[in-house]
């Protein structure tokens, strides 16, 4: 018998389609839930996104305790401890989080505070401390990318120790998933562009790292093809809804598959970037997935070419011979990637994105090394193939 | 009780080859970072002072290690001086087995979720990396290529030093067969 064997979770209810937001009411009653707080961002808020949601809930006479928006990019300590705070004195009974993988992630620590009481949130930090369930909570993502709405993790800075801290607990998936195409309607073509490329990212590395499984496999593949049919529709023309929601159910189904099977070398690549430039999670995962496919191939040359069926379609992937499937799906991806370029400039090099400079690589390189998703790659990086796929990467 | 008596001898033995690769693994990781360049480079990165262990949870066989600094590390057999700093955890002693008896790699073991990782995750990637290559150090390269996902190119320390640990593992690989 083969060592197979793998575990796969989630009990997040997906609620998605036209007027998805309407049953926010209807399923905080079902919790018992009379005193929602919203957590979300100035954007957010900015862009008109928070009233469908307010209304959809006063609408049914259920009103909305309190609204925090100012969620920052990189959420801290102090703005957890400090919504916490409110949503105590407002004597809240659950949660709603509207916005990107920050507003998520914030909301997620929030829960943790306001259920297990406290104020010191690092206490918590950590895998499994959290022993029992939270307060309510929902998710409504405005970003197609991400996954957050179905991870159970959470990540908040310690802005006075410098240190990320990093909470895991499958106590920090929320109730349910809102995803209605009105949230993503707005979103700018770049950002769209990239969040998607995040997606695009969970899927193929769920599909082809070490913790792949047959459902998140399932999930991945499905994720794939939404986005390969989807993105550049969405591209073309931004207000087309039904594009929209093929998009964020994939960003979905792609953070069901990754969070079930991890992901590898393009993720801590791409978190290294990210600490060290400020670079958009999603802009770093589009430069650097061929590349990364590219130095893993030949450890990933089988489930790789059985993705080109769901990036090009059956015709392409029957017209292209099995020993070239899997180059063949690197193309499609970079083919991908130049044509995201043409719509919207989305940098395709570390170079276009103007932020790092060449001699700044090996910074990249050592602090992916301790990236946790890099166990999970299959091949084992040393420092040397690390860098090598950084120059690659560069121009 | 009952639950004890009926326990087929197979287990006992399970017990006692974990126990004995844990021996295995701290006394080797102790020599080869006193003379591998790679490994002390690897090691330079975590805080002085940093306790590390593996262990089988809740309170089964355990080895402990400590780092001096500079990469250099000190055994603490299975006696932590003091609470430890960074845990990998094996969920079940059969666990243990599957990758201390290299029928499952370690990065496949993560993989599986047959381990845990308490403390910071970046120390527990690069303690990972260690004890890949002491397992290469360790094992004739046959089996090795099998506990480790990649073989190191560069592997040449003095036989000496590997004898000792592979006499150990000549005892503890009878064990393989029951
Ligand atoms: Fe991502």
């Amino acid at each position: 018998m083969s060592n197979q064997f793998y575990e796969f979770f989630c009990p997040v209810k997906v609620i998605a389609g036209k007027a998805a937001l309407e049953h926010i009411p209807y399923e905080l009653t079902g919790l018992a839930a009379k005193r929602p707080m919203i957590i979300t961002d100035k954007g957010v808020r900015a862009a008109g996104l928070l009233d469908p949601v307010v209304n959809a809930c006063t609408e049914s006479g259920l009103d909305i305790a309190s609204i925090y928006d100012d969620v920052p990019p990189d959420s801290s300590t102090g703005v957890v401890r400090k919504i916490a705070g409110i949503y105590r004195s407002e004597q809240c009974d659950s949660i709603i989080a509207v916005g990107g993988g920050s507003a998520i992630d914030t909301a997620k620590a929030v829960n943790i505070l306001v259920s297990e009481g406290g104020d010191d949130i690092a206490a918590y930090s950590g895998a499994g401390i959290l022993k029992r369930a939270l307060k309510p909570f929902f998710v409504v993502p405005t970003t197609a990318g991400t996954g957050s709405e179905v991870t159970a993790v959470a990540v908040i800075t310690d802005i006075e120790k410098h240190v990320k801290l990093p909470f895991t607990s499958s106590f920090l998936l929320p109730n349910a998933a809102v995803i209605d195409p009105r949230m993503t309607l707005t979103l700018p073509p770049h950002i769209t562009a990239a969040t998607a490329m995040d997606a695009m990212t969970h899927a193929t590395e769920a599909f082809t790292c070490m913790a792949r499984n047959p459902l998140s496999d399932a999930y991945a593949t499905a994720a794939i093809r939404k986005i390969s049919d989807n993105l550049l529709k969405v591209m073309d023309n931004p207000r087309d809804a039904d594009a929209r929601l093929e998009l964020a159910q994939a960003s979905t189904m792609a953070g069901i598959a990754f969070s079930n099977s991890m992901v590898g070398l393009v993720h801590s690549l791409g978190h290294a970037t990210g600490a060290l430039f400020h670079l958009p999670h999603g802009l770093c995962m589009s430069l650097y997935l061929p590349y990364v496919l590219e130095y893993n191939l030949e450890s990933i040359r089988e489930p790789l070419g059985e993705l080109l069926l769901y990036l090009d379609g059956p015709d392409a992937y029957a017209a292209t011979p099995g020993n070239r499937r899997a180059e063949a799906a690197i193309a499609s991806i970079r083919k991908l990637r130049d044509t995201l370029y043409k719509y919207c400039k989305l940098p395709r090099t570390l170079k276009e994105t103007g932020a790092v400079r060449e001699d700044q690589l090996d910074n990249i390189a050592e602090l992916a090394l301790d990236d946790g998703s890099i166990m999970f790659n299959p091949r084992e990086v040393t420092l040397e193939d690390a860098r090598a796929v950084l120059k690659r990467a560069w121009a | 009780m009952l639950a004890e008596r009926i326990q087929p001898m197979a287990y006992q033995a399970r017990r006692i080859y974990v126990e004995l690769m844990f021996k295995v693994l701290g006394s080797a990781f102790q020599a080869a970072s006193e003379i591998d360049p790679e490994i002390q480079q690897e090691g330079k990165a975590l805080p002085t002072g940093l306790l590390f262990e593996m262990k089988v949870i809740p309170d089964g066989p355990r080895m402990i290690v400590e780092h001096l600094g500079n990469g250099r590390f000190l055994s603490h057999g299975n006696n932590p001086p003091r609470p430890v700093d960074l845990s990998i955890q094996f969920k079940h002693i059969a666990h243990a087995f599957l990758v201390l008896s290299f029928q499952e790699k370690t990065s496949v073991a993560y993989a599986h979720d047959r381990m845990l990782v308490d403390g910071d995750i970046g120390y527990g990637v690069r303690m990972t990396r260690i004890l890949n290559r002491l397992e290469a150090f360790i094992l004739p390269k046959m089996i090795a290529s099998r506990a480790v996902k990649q073989y190191p190119a560069n592997l040449d320390l003095p036989e000496k030093l590997l004898t000792a640990s592979r006499i150990y593992l000549k005892v503890a690989t009878k064990f393989l067969k029951w």
